[in-house]
């Protein structure tokens, strides 16, 4: 940061009370870390069996989608969320779907397939956008999320929403999943060793479908929470600048939280507040929000050296007092 | 005694030390109870073969490794021809002129044979010399007397000729030492001998040879000198003319390995697994087209002899659903299983301890207790089909742990890979018997445990054998299957060839069968 | 169609393979010997940052793809190390790098003024070789030339033997003598180089501007093209060729008169990923990729 002549001292203090100085910046952290918590445990489950999911990106826009097409139908309120959240876990399953298929039948690696299908569900949700979903008063949207389909904000005049509700309880049945259920047990040690587990009589088609399905639902959810919590539009934009990228960091989240439920959650929070605390610098000393994602990538690299992760998890442990 | 053969009586040795290993110990990062190797020293001398004898598991392997720089050493000194080196990997040892042969083939399949040979080669990074290697293996070839086509793929090669190709490998650099490990557990007897004629000539010639086995016949066929190492320990080196074989038992097991051990006789008459013209998928060029035909009684252990590579990691595949077959058919209780899912051979009963416990009996990395139920978790009482129930499961470890004396921290918090391989295997043998299976298909159960553990396993079969199980064996070790079968059957290139009855089986007509030769009794 | 019409798709898919290929070739002798990097998108991301740069600085467009091909050996030597010495994950580092890429560009571009986007002076890019129907860029030249240049380098040396080796069975290539780690770590010299230069032509020759999303999963697709080869370099000038023509084509066909109405140009953008999609899903079977691709090698 010298380099650009930024006074880092005074970045990193404002950075920090930007992010969680106040009520207002804490919610805001929050709000940001809602849909990476999601992202992130698309990319966790399916590493946990032994697969590679960056799609999370895609099936968020076509979660998104979903989310926005239920608005046209009339129902009552808590009726109307439920369904618009189940429209966009389908969403995001129907996306992963033929991901998890190719690899089954085709043995086409997960990294490629995941990649195109992202890049063809971002054209695909450009056309809906411009042609299919759009608001007749404004071309630049879709149409707003009804009233009765939108998640409330739990702080007035902060973007913080029930979206992070969600965001919970999708965290806790995942805790559950992996590790109390068969389910969960099957994905792990697949995830481990194959070979092993073929052996033990587990499926491996099973699990890839597994994998990829939950996380594409997941993934369908971020999108959704997104687009039905997120004040003051609740539409998606041509362009979608709420929705990019939000995949991806995802996956900086998911590894940083070591691909366990809980420490996505510590981990979308903290890269919320980086995205508040940069948002806010951008007033001050001038650093921008990108420099949040380069941090990520550093530390993602630096995660990739088995030495440094150790340490890591280490520091880990002590924080939270269990493995 | 040992076998006779046709080699030219052995003379004492006193030329010039080659190589020489000095109090060299060995430790592996975390393992703290014992050193691999404690203090060995050792010599090999011009013009000798010098067999280095252990039984599994003894460090043999190691102090060659060491030896020839493919591991570093924790403390000690090597010497080649009186000067101290140090090497740092298999390169700097093939330029002091001492080169290994391992017993894992270390060959790229899909190379040619002179391709495979090129690639250890120390020439310009821009040239290209294939037809020159070829044309020197030609002559390698015709000099030793080692019969391989230099520009065939080694994939599509014999286990026996890619033994031959790795020997060759190492005669290019023309070294002074070579060490050989477990050269011969590929080799059919007659492949075994023209081993060690070829040996014996290099011998001749100047070269020393090291020569690492467990087996005592081999030991007394090709040796001058025998070293015996014992859990990492020397046990002492002596001329071959001046010990005896059961000399070299007694210093090598520490006791002698038992005779057949007696049992009542068979009492169940229906078959437990039934094996009928079976052409395991992968193997339709290679077996022959009456396929494999046996019975296996309930309570009854049957041996399967025979030498690696003819088929038995297949057959145990389509038997337990892990491949499927290209012709004929499997019946487990009478039930048709041919071509089904690993899932429903466990359904049924099939108990399966397989060869490689760390890469497929076990996940590694996942807990002692999630290890001990990786077939059962799905079954009450230990899921209800969908949530765990953990206090079942670990009630069930905790007896499992108990009764096959498996020596774990914890049950939930300890992963199963910085167990010992002994442990692993008991948690396996745990884990496999417990509900006291129909049908138990054990693949070189006791490999590489030491001699109490082996004892301990005889014994659980035996008692499982009496209550109805029915156990196929298959081993490498020839002793361990005339110990413990009630018959005896011999797998050649994927049929049987041969099937007598345990007790009182003949050595000679065992080996004879497993190389090939044919005899008129050959039925199920 | 006109004659000019058929010059015309010709010039672009050659101009857009390109970068494929390069990246493509690159990646082709990293995964030989056994290394798998999707990182290849940050770098194409970086390079043509820095190329553009570099251009821009100089005054010389060589000098910017030499820029370009100097990032990109540096983080293909980052790549190497990480994953042979330091024992790392190779698919996490590659994410490492493509998310460090598109966080580090887009904040410099929003440094240097435009966010999102940043122009190349016109007498520092690429000067194209009139040909009569049409002007080739010298690259494409280049591009033939070195995928002869690394197939015959992978099977007809013994350096290539020995990358081969180290791919298909390190612990063999190990005992032969070879210092694996060292070469590994030079295969992903030499694919961050080819890549680097691909990224740099995309800013400094083709396009003559770097944006954010100029690369637009082109790394990905090379590795892709990579698959459909069979680490073969000469057909990944097919491979290159073949999503240079979709790209191209699409383009093309999206100013035709009449088409607009009836294919919005949003599915003819698609159109190259899901070509890729279906090759890469009929190739993979009959390809045969090294026993050790994506496995970290120990040695006791």
């Amino acid at each position: 940061m010298l380099g650009f002549g930024y006074n880092p001292a005074v970045a990193y203090a404002s950075l920090f009370s930007g992010s969680f100085g106040s009520v207002y910046s804490w919610a805001e952290s929050l709000a940001n870390a809602t849909p990476l918590i999601l992202t992130a445990l698309t990319f966790a489950i399916a590493m946990r069996g032994g697969l590679f999911n960056i799609g999370a990106e895609g099936q968020l826009y076509i979660g998104a989608l979903a989310a926005v097409t239920v608005s046209l139908i009339h129902l009552p309120p808590p009726l109307h969320i439920i369904v618009a959240l189940a429209a966009a876990m389908i969403a995001g399953m129907l996306w992963s779907l033929p991901v998890a298929l190719l690899k089954t039948t085709r043995g086409v690696h997960e990294v490629i397939s995941t990649i195109m299908f992202n890049w063809i569900a971002h054209f695909f949700a450009f056309y809906l956008i411009a042609n299919v979903l759009t608001d007749p008063k404004r071309g630049e949207k879709t149409i707003s999320i009804a009233e009765t389909s939108r998640l409330g904000r739990i702080l007035p005049d902060a973007s913080l929403n029930y979206g992070l509700v969600v965001a919970l309880v999708a965290v806790v049945v995942v805790l559950f999943l992996l590790w109390r259920t068969t389910a969960g047990f099957e994905l792990r040690a697949t995830g481990y060793n194959p070979e092993s587990a073929n052996y033990a009589g587990i499926s491996w088609r099973k699990q890839v479908l597994r994998a990829f399905l939950i996380g594409g639902a997941v993934a369908g959810l971020a999108g959704a929470v997104q687009v039905m919590g997120r004040p003051p539009t609740y539409a998606v934009l041509s362009g979608m600048p709420q929705l990019l990228n939000l995949g991806f960091d995802g996956i900086g989240v998911a590894m940083i939280g070591r691909n366990h439920p809980v420490g996505i959650v510590f981990a979308a929070i903290f890269f919320g507040g980086l995205m508040v605390g940069g948002r806010i610098m951008q007033f001050s000393p001038g650093v921008p929000l990108e420099l949040v994602r380069v941090v990520e990538g550093v530390i993602i690299l630096a995660l990739a050296v088995p030495e440094l992760k150790r340490m890591f998890s280490f520091l880990r442990t002590k924080i939270k007092g269990r493995g | 005694m040992a076998e006779q053969t046709a080699i030219s009586p052995r003379r004492a040795v006193q030329n010039q030390v080659l190589l020489e290993a000095r109090g060299i110990s060995k430790g592996f990062p975390g393992v703290w109870e014992h050193l691999i190797l404690d203090h060995i020293d050792f010599d090999v001398r011009a013009g000798e073969v010098h067999s280095l004898l252990g039984e599994n598991g003894a460090g043999k392997t190691v102090i060659a490794n060491i030896l020839s720089g493919y591991y570093g050493k924790t403390a000690g000194e090597i010497r080649v021809k009186g000067k101290a080196v140090s090497f740092t990997s298999p390169r700097e040892g093939l330029a002091h002129g001492i080169a290994m042969v391992h017993q894992e083939l270390m060959l790229v399949p899909a190379f040619t044979v002179a391709q495979n040979v090129m690639v250890g080669l120390k020439a310009p990074n821009l040239s290209f010399h294939l037809q020159q290697v070829e044309k020197k293996l030609d002559e390698l070839t015709a000099h030793y007397g080692l019969q391989v086509d230099p520009r065939a793929r080694v994939e599509d090669l014999s286990a026996g000729e890619q033994q031959r190709v790795e020997i060759l490998k190492v005669l290019f650099h023309e070294p002074e030492v070579l060490l050989l490990d477990e050269p011969t557990s590929l080799l059919t007897p007659q492949e075994a001998d023209q081993l060690f004629v070829v040996l014996r000539g290099m011998a001749d010639e100047g070269k020393g040879i090291v020569f690492i086995t467990h087996k005592m016949r081999e030991v007394f066929a090709v040796s001058d000198r025998v070293t015996v190492l014992k859990l990492g320990k020397m046990q002492g080196t002596c001329y071959i003319s001046e010990t005896t074989e059961d000399e070299l038992t007694r210093r090598t097991f520490g006791e002698t390995v038992p005779d057949y051990m007696e049992r009542p006789p068979v009492k169940f008459k229906e078959n437990a697994l039934e094996v009928q013209h079976l052409v395991p998928k992968g193997l339709e060029d290679k077996a022959n087209t009456a396929g494999l035909s046996f019975a296996l009684h309930k309570g009854e252990i049957l041996g399967l002899a025979g030498v690696a590579g003819n088929g038995q990691s297949e057959l145990i595949e389509c038997i337990t659903g892990l491949r499927p077959a290209a012709k004929g058919e499997i019946l487990i209780l009478d039930r048709n299983m041919t071509d089904c899912l690993p899932r429903a051979f466990i359904e049924l009963g099939v108990a399966h301890i397989p060869e490689r416990r760390r890469e497929v009996g076990m996940v590694e990395q996942m807990f002692v207790a999630e290890n001990v139920v990786l077939k059962d978790y799905r079954t009450p009482p230990f899921s209800n089909h969908t949530v765990l129930n953990h206090k079942e499961i670990t009630r069930h470890t905790e007896a499992i742990v108990t009764r096959f004396n498996a020596l774990v921290p914890d049950l939930w918090k300890t992963e199963c890979r910085i167990l010992s391989g002994g442990n692993i295997q008991r948690l396996i043998l745990g884990r496999e018997t417990w509900r006291k299976p129909p049908v138990i298909i054990a693949s070189h159960p006791t490999e590489g445990l030491d001699a109490k553990a082996i004892r301990h396993t005889w014994e659980l079969f035996l008692e499982l054998r009496e209550n109805g199980s029915g156990i196929l064996l298959i081993s490498e070790d020839l002793d361990e299957i005339m110990s413990l079968s009630d018959r005896i059957g011999v797998i050649f290139e994927s049929a049987i060839v041969g099937m007598v009855e345990g007790k009182g089986a003949d050595r000679e007509q065992l080996g004879h069968w497993m190389a090939g030769g044919h005899s008129p009794a050959a039925t199920a | 169609m006109e004659l000019a019409h058929v010059w015309g798709i010709l010039f672009i898919s050659l101009h857009a393979m390109v970068p494929i290929t390069l990246a493509a070739i690159g990646e082709t002798i990293e995964e030989s010997a056994g290394l798998f990097n999707i990182g290849l998108e940050g770098i194409l991301l970086l390079s043509a940052l820095t190329g553009a740069l570099g251009a821009e600085a100089s005054g010389s467009a060589t000098i910017g793809l030499l820029a370009g091909m100097g990032t990109g050996a540096l983080i293909g030597l980052l790549f190497g190390v990480i994953n042979t010495y330091l024992k790392g994950s190779q698919l996490i580092t590659g994410v490492g790098i493509n998310l460090f890429a598109f966080g580090f560009v887009a904040l410099l571009l929003i440094l240097l003024g435009a966010p999102g986007f940043h122009s190349v002076p016109r007498d520092a890019q690429i000067q194209l070789i009139p040909l009569g129907v049409g002007s080739l860029s010298p690259l494409v030249f280049v591009t033939v030339i070195l995928a002869i240049a690394v197939w015959w380098l992978l099977n007809r040396t013994q350096l290539g033997l020995k990358i081969k080796a180290v791919g298909e069975n390190p612990a063999a290539a190990d005992v032969a003598g070879i210092r694996v780690n060292a070469l590994r770590v030079g295969t992903a010299i030499a694919a961050g180089m080819l890549a680097g230069l691909a990224g740099a032509y995309l800013s400094v020759d083709w396009f003559g501007a770097v944006t954010k999303e100029i690369t637009a999963g082109r790394g990905f697709i090379a590795l892709a093209t990579v698959v459909f080869s069979g680490l073969n370099p000469l057909l990944a000038l097919l491979g290159g060729f073949i999503f240079g023509f979709f790209d191209g084509f699409a383009t093309w066909i999206s100013t035709y008169p009449g088409i607009k109405k009836i294919i919005p140009w949003q599915f003819v953008a698609m159109a190259p990923y899901v070509v890729t999609l279906l090759v890469v899903a009929g190739a993979i079977g009959r390809v045969r990729f090294p026993k050790g691709l994506g496995v970290p090698y120990l040695r006791e």
